[in-house]
């Protein structure tokens, strides 16, 4: 895994509910689902495919505190509080957002190339750079001249395709009017996503002047998409408008009965006899040139392509990520390419799906990361940590921020049919103790079997009371036990390992975390491709039978927490909180968890 | 389309001369006098009627659903605001970066027991080994993150238009229609099949379709917007990028570099690169004429040292050749579905009736991802062209012990055919077949009577006239390619138009009986809908959406 490696994945338990199959859907065998059906209980599996999208490291999880539940981003509602763009930190109203489109209306632009920002430099000057917002605050300094556009990454300029700039602000339009002029010595095809929906816009309101709309249309340049595009909306519009006047029956315009065609048609159901089936309304014609959106294939343009691709070579033809980028399948060539506006970005709040709390809420105001409202699961559900327990130095649990990666090598390589030791470490961020019962499968789903057994699978973790009480006192208190406890290991060098972790009892405790440890003997890797056997067959080469990944021993644990709190006015979720005496209920909560432990050694 | 057109006399013109409505009335509706326009009307039966110009109050998203690539976009715009990919860097956990870090190797052996880019792929349409959860997962991810990050749509109400292939299996309709129902939070879903999607993005009415896909190549003739006919073959960009990834590993060894399996990325960027396809026949002698020992340099990233391949141009052009078009050795014994393109292509317009056929041969629309490396359009159409000139229009494509009667003119059953296409005389096609070799050269002067011009019929002259008024000059009966912008397109188009569509699936329906809701009925036409809610049983308006189809999904 990319993570370092003791890491904790939780599971969100909306997968569950959501896996339901819709009905009507004959069930499909489902041996991939990432709960095996074992005896009756359901197991987790996280090599499962499908287990990819239901686990979310704590940081990304939200909590309902009404539905007392995790909500991972599925299990919620987003909704866009405002638009900025990420570059120039500008805010974008949402009707701006409507008419022009997702991207920035300004002077931001990524490179085509490598999608860095692209800045803008002047052509008399071409030392001194300058970033959009430096153009906009000092425009009476700026260079005059011809500007083009420049990547500071891979030296891409829009010079290139030969684009170059009157002005140094307002590129959008300039571009835009650039492309427009000059496809036929361009290429084929103009982009721009920000100045599309204003074109829309413009016509879906210039609707009764369908030809003159088509009169200020660009001229028909073979090949460009947009023009194709617009005339044959264009071309659509003024048949289902002439079919609308010739015929009022016809089925495209609105019905209701104000409108003058229902009332005809109502005189005549009502009316004089009944209607035949005469009025079938003549159907609208097909395109039939360029101008009504018609194009024709020409074989001499796919003959230019290829040459055109042997005479460029592979650096000049574009690459599929580039083309995905532009949004265009039918971009070939890197000089085909255009600068595109920068994507803008939302701040959004989010809501519970079920119950419809907001979980979250930024403050709207662009230049501000602080939130109103933010629900974690960091502050509600219990923190589950592992490490190993023969490696470390002391490590405090709230503090877990070390200055050599955690992940190095020779931690997280485990010796396969070894026995190892780790220290789970359950951390309490209520303020109410929690009692906590582990579960685990007896041996790790997939194809390394591992077997793991939780030495204390039961226990206690205190409330998050006062800080300043662990402060004070829980460090000394720490250490002193496991000084006492590297003593009680004997003479025999003193090494951690030679402490006995015994079944049942708690390793350690602090003031709101417990630590127990987990035995963990990492099964043996299959050697060569023979060994697998499951079903499958192995291919691929040179003994390494494992796909990606498949070497990482990964636990999946259920958590069980019961706990007692204060009947809160605000629980909206009661059903399964059963009342206590004197405003105390019962809470319990569940979930899966999933421990990356480390690599099995070959 | 000419049947349509020309079986339709104006309506108002006969009401005239039936005078059973007095002429003031035909006068006051006739389309040119002044009026009250008639789009301008109400959104709803109880809404003012300043509604109605309210319409684009809502956010119109177009989606089209491939088994690589799902496209999504505003409806009203040419180009699709984002095209999302099921790769398996896609479907890492989250907070799972490692395909930023710098080490991170970006060859992936394929998985045990998996097909070539079989983690490509969102579905198959084979679901039996499929699991669908699995299915909703990439796609509930993918939809999300379109929505989230790149459309970030305000909260208007939100009208989804999904295009899909027309022939799908229905549990990957209903997980389908359910994640974008739970994203989207949609009232409702109207879905229309690609191939008309393609028409309509092409101007057409009536054409015959081929979407070269991933999994499989469809040719689908459309007549009137309606889907009359499909033939399908599995050679599609699964098969080229297959060949592709074996020149690769050919050359790889070839040239020393080592054995090295070629992955999937890397097939496909080579496959969309550089690849391109042969004319037919006589300029490949030509290509390799003027085709001097030019090669491309091709960078190998995987190997340590990298290094660069060096390939002759020409060989980019074998994939597309022996994926598509190879057809070495009979016809017969290639299985039905494997197909050539061309030949694919020339069984579906073989199956049209003569009158679908003259209109859909000349509107070949050729799309799908591959369709965009150059050549393969014209290669299909120079083969198709060629196929046609040495078979006609013949279904039977061997006589057995007949065979030299009915090769022994096929020069003169060629302009048969032709005469009968364009005089649109109906003329059965075995007049010639059963007879003797003496009783042909009787029926000589019979043929030759097809050219002797025809006796002049008032009334169809009348007719073409009036057509000809009405139309401009439909071209018919020679082949032809129209160039198409897509699915996704022609969706948009739609759904900017807002046009109907005829499987519009109402989110509370669908989440109350899922797909088992929908009525049996093929069509349940928004004609009939309408007209019962404004008939006399008026009062049932509101359960007017009560039944819904799947239509051709059915």
């Amino acid at each position: 895994m990319a993570q370092v490696f003791p890491y904790t994945y939780y599971s969100c338990p909306c997968v569950e509910s959501s896996s339901t199959k819709p009905n009507a859907v004959q069930s499909a065998p489902q041996e991939a689902a990432p709960f095996l059906e074992d005896e009756e209980e359901n197991t987790f599996d996280p090599r499962s495919p499908r287990a990819n999208f239901s686990l979310y490291p704590i940081e990304h999880l939200l909590y309902c505190t009404d539905c007392h539940q995790i909500r991972c981003p599925r299990c919620m509602v987003e909704e866009v509080v405002c638009w900025y763009c990420p570059n120039c930190l500008f805010e974008v109203p949402s009707s701006t957002v409507r008419s022009d489109g997702n991207r920035c209306t300004r002077n931001c632009y990524n490179c085509p190339i490598c999608t860095s920002i692209l800045s803008i430099s002047s052509l008399e000057k071409p030392t001194e750079g300058l970033t959009p917002n430096d153009a906009a605050s000092d425009a009476a300094k700026a260079p005059g001249g011809p500007y083009f556009l420049s990547c500071p990454f891979c030296q891409w300029s829009s010079l290139e395709i030969g684009i170059q700039f009157e002005k140094h602000f307002n590129l959008t339009s300039q571009l835009q009017k650039i492309i427009r002029g000059d496809t036929h010595r361009l290429g084929s095809v103009t982009d721009l996503a920000s100045p599309r929906g204003e074109e829309m816009e413009g016509e879906i309101q210039g609707r009764a002047s369908v030809a003159s709309v088509e009169d200020t249309a660009p001229l028909p340049i073979q090949g460009d998409t947009e023009t194709l595009f617009t005339n044959l909306y264009n071309f659509y519009r003024a048949q289902l408008s002439e079919l609308s006047d010739a015929n009022p029956y016809s089925l495209s315009s609105d019905y209701s009965f104000a409108s003058p065609s229902s009332i005809t048609r109502l005189m005549n159901l009502y009316g004089s006899g009944g209607r035949t089936k005469k009025d079938r309304p003549k159907p609208i014609r097909e395109a039939a040139e360029f101008s009504e959106g018609q194009k024709v294939s020409n074989p001499l343009s796919e003959k230019e392509n290829i040459d055109r691709i042997r005479s460029v070579g592979w650096e000049g033809t574009a690459s599929v990520e580039q083309r995905l980028q532009q949004c265009r399948e039918d971009v070939g060539f890197v000089d085909e390419l255009r600068p595109l506006a920068t994507l803008l970005r939302t701040k959004k709040s989010k809501r519970c799906k079920i119950c419809r709390q907001i979980l979250s809420r930024p403050e709207s105001k662009v230049s501000t990361n602080r939130y109103k409202i933010k629900l974690l699961a960091l502050n509600n559900i219990p923190k589950i940590t592992m490490r190993s327990l023969n490696a470390q130095p002391a490590q405090h649990p709230s503090f877990p921020m070390q200055a050599t990666a955690p992940g190095s090598d020779e931690a997280s390589t485990l010796k396969p049919l070894v026995p190892t030791h780790f220290l789970l470490t359950i951390t309490n961020p209520l303020f109410d103790s929690i009692k906590v019962t582990l579960a685990t499968p007896s041996t790790t789903p997939g194809c390394v079997k591992s077997k793991v057994t939780i030495l204390c699978p039961q226990f206690d973790v205190g409330a998050n009371t006062d800080v300043w009480d662990e402060a004070l006192s829980s460090a000394t208190d720490r250490s002193s036990k496991r000084q006492s406890q590297m003593l009680s290991a004997g003479p025999d060098g003193g090494s951690l390992t030679g402490i006995q972790a015994e079944a049942g009892k708690v390793w350690e405790r602090g003031r709101n975390w417990t630590s127990i440890v987990v035995e963990v003997a990492p099964g043996s890797l299959p050697d060569s491709i023979g060994h697998v056997t499951l079903g499958d067959d192995a291919q691929g080469d040179g003994g390494a039978a494992l796909d990606e990944d498949e070497d990482v021993l990964e636990i999946p644990i259920f958590v069980r927490l019961e706990y007692e709190t204060e009947a809160g006015g605000d629980d909206g979720g009661a059903a399964h909180a059963r009342k206590e005496d004197a405003g105390k209920e019962k809470r319990e909560e569940a979930f899966w968890a999933v421990l990356g432990v480390g690599r099995i050694a070959g | 389309m000419a049947t349509a057109a020309s079986s339709t006399p104006d309506y108002f013109t006969r009401k005239v001369s039936t005078g059973r409505i007095r002429p003031t009335l035909s006068g006051i509706q006739n389309a040119s006098s002044p009026h009250t326009p008639f789009n301008r009307s109400l959104s709803s039966f109880y809404n003012s009627p300043s509604s109605g110009f309210r319409n684009d109050d809502e956010n119109n998203v177009v989606i089209e659903l491939g088994s690589r690539f799902m496209r999504i976009g505003m409806a009203g715009e040419a180009l699709p605001r984002c095209i999302m990919s099921f790769g398996p860097d896609d479907h890492h956990r989250v907070g799972d970066y490692r395909q930023w870090m710098p080490g991170y190797n970006t060859r992936r052996k394929r998985k045990r027991g998996e097909e070539w880019g079989q983690d490509h792929e969102l579905w198959r349409n084979d679901v039996r080994e499929l699991d669908l959860g699995l299915v909703e997962d990439k796609l509930e991810r993918a939809a999300r993150k379109a929505d989230g990050e790149v459309l970030m749509l305000d909260d208007r109400k939100k009208r989804l238009t999904v295009i899909l292939a027309s022939v799908i299996a229905r549990p990957l309709l209903s997980v389908t229609l359910s994640t974008l129902f739970n994203i989207f939070q949609a009232p409702s879903i109207t879905i229309l099949p690609s191939p008309i999607a393609c028409a309509a993005s092409s101007g057409l009415r009536s054409a015959l379709v081929l979407d070269i896909g991933w999994a499989e190549s469809t040719a689908t003739a459309i007549y009137e917007y309606r889907e009359i006919c499909q033939r399908r073959s599995v050679r599609a960009a699964r098969t080229i990028s297959e060949a592709m990834a074996e020149l690769l590993d050919e050359e790889c060894t070839a040239q020393a570099k080592g054995p090295i399996e070629v992955s999937f990325e890397e097939a496909e960027e080579v496959l969309t690169r550089l690849a391109w396809c042969k004319g037919n026949g006589d300029d490949r002698r030509e290509d390799e004429s003027q085709d001097a020992p030019q090669t491309i340099l091709l960078p190998l990233p995987p190997s340590e040292p990298s290094t660069t391949l060096e390939i002759n141009f020409s060989r980019f052009s074998e994939p597309a050749e022996t994926a598509f078009f190879g057809e070495n050795g009979d016809i017969s014994s290639y299985d039905a579905h494997d197909l050539s393109l061309s030949r694919l292509l020339y069984n579906a317009l073989l199956a049209l009736p003569v009158d679908v056929r003259k209109v859909c041969m000349a509107r070949i629309v050729i799309t799908g991802g591959v369709s965009n490396i150059p050549g393969i359009k014209a290669r299909v159409i120079e083969e198709l062209k060629l196929l046609v000139k040495c078979r006609g229009w013949d279904p039977i494509r061997n006589y057995g012990k007949a065979t030299k009667r009915a090769n022994s003119n096929p020069r003169e059953r060629n302009d048969n055919t032709a005469v009968r296409l364009e005089s649109n005389v109906t003329e059965s096609s075995d007049t010639d077949d059963g007879t003797a070799e003496e009783s042909n050269e009787l029926h000589q002067p019979a043929v030759a009577a097809a050219f002797v011009p025809q006796e002049q019929d008032p009334i169809l002259e009348r007719l073409a006239e009036r057509a000809a008024k009405q139309a401009p000059p439909t071209v018919e009966g020679r082949i032809r390619a129209v160039e198409t912008l897509g699915a996704w397109a022609g969706g948009s188009l739609m759904a900017a138009l807002r046009i109907k569509g005829v499987v519009e699936v109402e989110r509370e329906s669908f989440l109350q009986h899922g797909l088992a809701g929908a009525s049996k009925e093929k069509e349940v036409s928004s004609k009939a809908a309408q007209r019962q809610s404004l008939g006399p049983g008026a009062r049932s308006a509101g359960a007017e959406r009560a039944s819904w189809t799947l239509g051709i999904w059915a």
